[in-house]
């Protein structure tokens, strides 16, 4: 159901029935937030709102409601926390004098959820729609669909706004669940702490009473068992009681080092969703988002510009902006093609570029076999497919041309090398491991 | 409805509640002052949307009854009628008359059906507090508190309750002011953030309160009651920074002044500040020297010497006069402890032998 347009429905036909002053006054910043067996829950910005609208208009709203959608049998009336933080202009009371340095504190110490991060700030392209499709699937009933969520992706891919963004809008749609975030670093240095003051049963009960319980960065627990021993306790018994958990890591679970099977097996029963790096469109979305939520105007050409020279991940896109805005007001005006270009060149990573015989060595000793082999005329098994994987790795990511890719690897007919490259790419949508494999190799390339 | 009650004692709770109502122009009746009988008395209430209040005067009920009244129209017919002791409050038709006995006025009303309820908010962890420490807590800090800002959690005061004290703190990011008081203990409370503009109010009305508040707390409000009133505030969501943290832990020059000698001396600087309100304090402990300069180019220039005890670094270094006046009121003792932390850092006040009140501000670093 659209609640948006129902609830617009049932405001016009209120608007009708009570003066404008009531009107603006009391159904100013309402909102339908959910709708359960027919109970609407209504949120609305103050107290004093929701004691008006029991009193006065539950009927009219009930009524108007039930017009719409005769499955409609009640209404509930919830105080909507954000609405409160009304925005208004800084004052220049302190023109010329330097702040205090207060510490900017906008984790909220219930839940450690940052409330930055939310679905509104989140920007969906090709490569995060799966994990956010996902999220969502997990917003709706959590604890019974995909439990747990697991998400992986390289550092900067979105992970922790999207985990923190699921506890953000859970807290949000039902106010009563206990929601709670933290990293793996904390759960293990709170377990140490439990151990050396002898509170392990205070640490327990901490963590269980959570309805819905985010823990990010879980590759911190690789070959720590007991951190291991009591994630997989509590695991069990958030697991049992339907409560929900998300992990996020920047790998797949079968590929962290140290970890145990049975929490490895538990992570797999979920849904486990991968964050590739951003594509060059979701790139331009990002970019359009950051600059517009700093305040900064792009013009087209730009973005469409820093998209395709820039392939960092999201939190390098983040910083090309501060410092565009930054450059913006220096300037005083706005940034053009011309500042986008000499940027790029003077700051930003350039596209990479790396040595062919650089790329040999990472792959040969990925797979552990002699560097000079892949030259070889050799066609043993173990050789091919490294080989194979780094003609595809020049190919796709370096734009090397076929025959020069044969040329440098031992001299090569080109057909060979379009032939390896059409098979790792066939072999990568039904193989896991060697995805798995050449994103690792990626991300060794990458450092 | 008909009343009859006493003059003085209607006009003072129609004061509290008077400053509350105001104009808006989307309802109207939010400038009217809503008036019920209930039982012996009638009760009386205003509201913003933001803050309520209802307070009660004990009355002589002869016809019970409701209508809402402009507020200032009734505070000012109060406070203008001669000293009569009795007063008759009666509607009648849309009108309300007003009688003592020597005048009679008639008053407009507003649309009763349109004033708002104040929210009951029922707590069932609720606790109590002197109404006397809350007053003046809140008085302590507020001034410091942001005048409108980006950010609620700075344009709202602070109470927190930790270890057997309340501690209230204010700040603009400028400066920042904390006083605490010692009181029973108050199970079920951790901390609330008052809007700054409502704690004035809560200053005002519950100034004249001797006996404990009842507090009740839930879905962004708050409400106090006692003393015949019952106010609701909304609460600001939100996390008040951690300002221990930035509290200056050494000090590189002090100055102790008696509060009566610095006031004065400012005072007389403020003849002569600029447009940025500026100061400048130059310490010499060596010379035993505190003086305060201020300086305007179209006006002219002044220096007083104060007579001090000082002891640390040179330092010369400027401030805001405001800001730095502020804080007297809420230093109790008589002489006050400046302590300096070198250029550029944040400058703490206190009284001497006093460790109830803080306040910590920022120098200016304009040349």
């Amino acid at each position: 159901m659209d609640y948006s347009r129902l609830w617009q429905s049932v405001l016009t036909e209120i608007e009708l029935a009570v003066s404008k002053a009531n009107f603006t006054t009391w159904f100013k910043d309402t909102r339908i937030v959910k709708e359960v067996d027919g109970v609407i829950v209504l949120s609305v910005p103050n107290a004093f709102v929701k004691e008006w609208l029991v009193q006065k208009y539950h009927h009219t709203i009930l009524k108007s409601l039930r017009a719409m959608d005769p499955n409609i049998h009640a209404v509930e009336y919830v105080v909507n926390k954000e609405e409160s933080r009304r925005r208004e202009n800084r004052d220049t009371g302190g023109m010329g004098m330097k702040e205090l340095p207060l510490p900017e504190v906008i984790v909220n110490k219930d839940d450690n959820l940052n409330p930055r991060y939310t679905f509104e700030t989140f920007v969906i392209g090709p490569f995060n729609e799966l994990a956010h499709a996902a999220a969502q699937a997990v917003i709706k009933s959590p604890g019974l669909t995909y439990n747990p969520l697991f998400i992986y992706g390289s550092t900067g891919h979105g992970k922790t706004h999207l985990i923190q963004a699921v506890g953000n809008y859970t807290k949000t749609m039902n106010p009563g669940k206990k929601v709670f975030y933290m990293t793996s670093e904390k759960f293990g240095q709170d377990c140490m702490n439990a151990l050396q003051n002898q509170k392990m049963s205070v640490f327990k009960e901490k963590y269980r009473k959570y309805d819905v319980l985010i823990m990010d960065d879980i590759q911190f627990f690789s070959d720590k068992q007991k951190f291991q021993e009591e994630l997989f306790h509590l695991f069990n018994t958030l697991y049992d009681n339907n409560k929900q958990i998300i992990f996020s890591s920047d790998m797949h679970p079968h590929f962290i080092p140290g970890l145990e099977e049975r929490l490895r097996s538990r992570f797999s029963a979920g849904m486990i969703v991968d964050i590739p790096p951003p594509d060059e469109e979701s790139r331009v979305a990002i970019l359009s988002a950051k600059a517009k939520s700093q305040g900064l105007n792009l013009p087209e050409d730009v973005i469409n510009y820093l998209a395709h020279s820039l392939n960092g991940n999201i939190r390098d896109l983040e910083g090309v902006i501060n410092t565009l805005v930054i450059q913006s007001q220096l300037k005083g005006r706005e940034i053009t093609i011309t500042d986008a270009r000499s940027f790029v060149k003077n700051n930003a990573k350039p596209k990479r570029s790396i040595a062919i015989k650089d790329i040999v060595k990472i792959v040969s000793d990925f797979y552990s076999i002699e560097e000079e082999s892949i030259y070889e005329k050799t066609r043993r098994k173990e050789v091919i497919k490294p080989r194979q994987v780094i003609m595809y790795l020049l190919r796709e990511d370096f734009n090397i041309s076929y025959p020069s890719i044969g040329q440098k690897l031992g001299g090569r007919d080109h057909t060979t090398v379009i032939h390896s490259c059409e098979k790792i790419k066939v072999d990568i949508k039904e193989d896991p491991i060697l995805s798995q494999e050449i994103n690792q190799i990626r991300n060794l390339l990458a450092v | 409805m008909k009343i009859e009650c006493i003059k003085e004692k209607l006009s003072e709770a129609v004061g509290k509640a008077e400053k509350i109502a105001g104009k808006n122009p989307t309802l109207p009746v939010l400038a009217g002052l809503y008036l019920k009988t209930e039982g012996n008395t009638l009760s009386i209430r205003a509201t913003n949307l933001d803050l309520g209040v209802s307070t009660s005067v004990s009355a002589k009920v002869i016809e019970e009854g409701e209508a809402v009244v402009p507020a200032q129209i009734l505070s000012q017919l109060l406070n203008s009628l001669p000293k009569e002791k009795n007063i008759t409050i009666s509607l009648e038709g849309q009108v309300v008359k007003v009688s003592t006995g020597s005048t009679e006025a008639l008053i407009k009303t507003l649309p009763t059906e349109d004033f708002p309820i104040i929210p009951e908010i029922k707590d069932d962890e609720g606790f109590s507090m002197p109404a006397k420490d809350l007053v003046l807590g809140l008085r302590s800090v507020v001034y410091a508190a942001a005048q409108g800002s980006m950010k609620p959690e700075l344009s709202s005061v602070c109470v927190a309750y930790e270890g057997n004290e309340l501690v209230f703190a204010a700040t603009d990011s400028f400066r920042l002011a904390e006083k605490r008081i010692k009181v029973k203990n108050i199970p079920h409370f951790a901390y609330i953030l008052i809007p700054h503009k409502n704690a004035s109010e809560m200053i005002r009305i519950f100034d004249s309160v001797d006996d404990d508040l009842s507090v009740s707390i839930k879905d962004n409000m708050a409400a106090f009651e006692g003393g015949g009133v019952y106010l609701t505030s909304r609460t600001v969501d939100g996390v008040f920074p951690d300002y221990k943290q930035i509290i200056p832990k050494e000090t590189t020059s002090k100055a102790i002044v008696l509060k009566q000698d610095l006031a004065t001396s400012l005072k007389t600087a403020l003849i002569f500040s600029d447009a940025f309100n500026q100061l400048h304090l130059s310490l010499s402990p060596g010379k035993k020297m505190f003086e305060i300069e201020s300086k305007n180019s179209s006006v002219g220039e002044n220096t007083y010497a104060l007579p001090a005890t000082i002891e640390g670094e040179d330092l010369e270094i400027n401030v805001n006069h405001k800001y730095f006046t502020d804080c007297f009121q809420s230093i109790p003792s008589d002489t006050i402890n400046i302590k300096f932390n070198g250029q550029a850092k944040p400058i703490v006040l206190e009284g001497v032998g006093d460790k109830s009140f803080m306040y910590i501000v920022m120098p200016m670093n304009r040349s």
